[in-house]
């Protein structure tokens, strides 16, 4: 079928896919490297989620009631926290060994990727299909979503790793012979199911997929065993709630259903396509394919699920592009299954009304699967393209940059294809990415003295200066606003010690405070410094 | 439907998103039409909302001669 001119182009042009996305698994290696090294909080509100696993190393749950001291509410599921509470005995509160975990998830997800697009993409092994494996592993990791929320300390990666791993354990095991093998794999992926919902709770589109899917290929199934994840899910919620009088029914689920704005959604919709496109189209080409030639797979309905229910909530307060990670995942698979059915010329048409209507097609087909050997490899390229993303001025990447002629257009230098040359970027697209310097270290270790020295509490808009010097943290402000727009927040306390003075320190950032308690705030203290760090102004307020 | 063997078809498939995209439009059409008071209109969401509506019984429909083929 295939002349070896058109053997050896792909080849080579495969070989440069390679190239490139072994290229941004190097800069998003040393972003992880950079991050694990910085002591303070790099993305908003990541010194809670600390705090959460600081409280579950004591035993103590982080789902609190917000209107006694010291003010504090996580609204995140535990499972995160809990895995990462062990290093709180062994080295104390620190950042560097959630980011490991978040970066770690990322490379079990894109490892998971590999491992179906090489055990279902086409029939038959051999290197070109380990190659496209390999490709589609590295373009999750290569996705400028997943680059700058990977090494966080943040429980978004694990939950896509857990949502994968799901996905990837269960997309076969209905046809598994083996009673037992059966068995043990749709128990394993259903409980891979809860655990990635009990990591966070956006992973509840993944369980409606898995329904779903059962529910297709066999209702009987989805009954029985979607019964019995229920009952366990269901069962750990109810402890949950019992246990924390509540607080975790009300701060983690009813405090976290937010507004939508629908604008922001779109233009996190656009922004998905204009970044990831490359792969999107043959991951949708292949989803139609499954739809009217074959039995619809798991990873197609995860792919719709994710991409409608994920991407529309994007758009809700506290949402942004993060929530486009589960997508992003499932395209990287179906996408791979379509290089890998191409490059082995594997597309069989069933026989119906449209293959009947699209038959005078058919003597295209060679010449198309001819094509599809330079397409393939130059669909990877064009995303690796479409996704750069580099440090221009940290050596080795400042000389790409001077040979690619790339200019920075975000912070520290940094150059990121998801902004505009002038560093717009669309709304809920998070503002990180960049490397971090020692002037932002020492921006922070300044600020963590001002907390040392104040008199009273210190109310930081981070946790993590709070942390660093050893005082209490008070309040988790986010939380607090979530409450405030559903109207299960009072403050009246709070605002009595601000009316008091009884800070001697009050540190804001984005000041994502309930507004009553900003405007206390505001009649009470005053500003005496800001210091940048890490490209944002920590204003730091003192009593009047 | 609850024995070993069964399986939904794509004719199956095909008739809940035409039923259920066909159900959500005019869900959503009524929103406008029992809510007389409400001003704006249909708004961007919910023009989102019809489409994917449309765009489901459409694919509903086209599913629908596919027979008995598993889905």
């Amino acid at each position: 079928m295939d002349k070896p001119i058109f053997r050896i182009t792909n080849r080579v042009l495969m070989a440069a896919a390679l190239l490139v996305l072994l290229g941004h698994l190097a800069v998003y290696a040393a972003y992880a490297a950079n991050l694990m090294r910085f002591p303070f909080d790099y993305d908003q509100g990541e010194g809670f989620e600390l705090m959460d696993t600081v409280f579950f190393s004591r035993g103590e749950w982080p789902y609190r009631d917000t209107e006694v001291f010291p003010f504090y509410s996580s609204n995140y599921p535990p499972l995160f926290h809990v895995l990462a509470a062990p290093f709180v005995w062994m080295v104390g509160p620190a950042y560097w060994y959630g980011r490991l975990l978040g970066f770690l998830a990322t490379l079990v997800t894109a490892a998971a990727i590999g491992f179906a697009v090489y055990r279902d993409g086409a029939a038959g092994g051999g290197r070109l299909k380990l190659l496209v494996a390999g490709l589609a592993g590295l373009a999750y990791l290569a996705s400028n979503t997943v680059y700058h929320i990977g090494p966080l300390f943040r429980q978004h990666a694990s939950m896509v790793m857990f949502e994968t791993l799901a996905v990837v354990v269960l997309a076969n095991a209905g046809e598994i012979a083996h009673v037992r093998r059966r068995r043990l794999a749709l128990a394993a992926g259903l409980l891979l199911v809860i655990a990635a919902g009990y990591t966070k709770q956006l992973a509840i589109v993944t369980a409606l997929a898995v329904g779903l899917f059962l529910l297709i290929r066999q209702p009987r199934r989805a009954l029985v065993w979607g019964g019995m994840a229920a009952a366990v899910g269901v069962g750990v919620f109810v402890w949950m709630t019992a246990a924390t009088n509540g607080e975790w029914w009300r701060q983690a689920i009813v405090a976290n259903i937010n507004e939508l704005n629908i604008q922001q959604s779109v233009g996190l919709f656009r922004l998905w396509f204009s970044l990831h496109g490359f792969l999107i189209v043959p991951a949708a080409l292949l989803a139609l394919y499954e739809l009217y030639f074959d039995r619809l797979s798991l990873y197609t309905i995860w792919f719709v699920l994710a991409v409608g229910l994920n991407g529309a909530a994007s758009g809700t307060w506290g949402g942004g592009d993060s929530y486009f990670a589960t997508a992003i995942a499932a395209t990287c698979i179906l996408s791979g299954f379509f290089a890998a059915r191409t490059l082995a010329g594997e597309w069989p048409f069933t026989e119906n009304y449209l293959s009947r209507l699209a038959r005078p097609l058919r003597r295209f087909g060679p010449g198309l699967l001819r094509a599809g050997l330079i397409i393939i490899p130059l669909l990877y390229l064009g995303y690796g393209r479409a996704t750069l993303h580099l440090p221009t001025q940290q050596p080795p990447f400042d000389t790409f940059a001077r040979v690619l002629n790339i200019r920075p257009n975000a912070l520290n230098g940094f150059y990121d294809s998801a902004r505009t040359a002038d560093g717009q970027f669309s709304a809920g697209y998070a503002d990180i990415g960049h490397f971090t310097t020692p002037d932002d270290v020492q921006a922070g270790w300044l600020i963590v003295e001002q907390v040392r020295a104040a008199a009273g509490h210190v109310m930081s808009e981070e946790a993590g200066f709070s942390l660093a010097a050893g005082r209490q943290v008070i309040t988790n402000p986010t939380q607090l606003l979530n409450l405030d727009k559903k109207g299960l927040y009072d403050g009246g306390e709070l605002i009595r010690l601000i009316e008091d003075r009884a800070f001697g320190l009050i540190i804001f950032r984005a000041q994502f405070y309930p507004p009553r308690l900003l405007r206390a705030v505001g009649d009470h203290y005053r500003h005496a410094e800001s210091i940048v760090m890490n490209g944002f102004e920590y204003r730091l307020l003192v009593p009047n | 439907m609850f024995s070993n063997d069964f399986t939904l078809t794509k004719r199956h498939l095909g008739l809940i998103l035409l039923i259920g995209g066909s159900l959500g439009f005019i869900g959503i059409l009524g929103i406008d039409i029992l809510d007389a008071g409400r001003e704006g209109g249909i708004g961007p969401a919910q023009q989102i909302a019809l489409g994917l509506c449309a765009l489901s019984a459409f694919i509903g429909l086209t599913l629908l001669p596919l027979g008995d083929k598993p889905a």
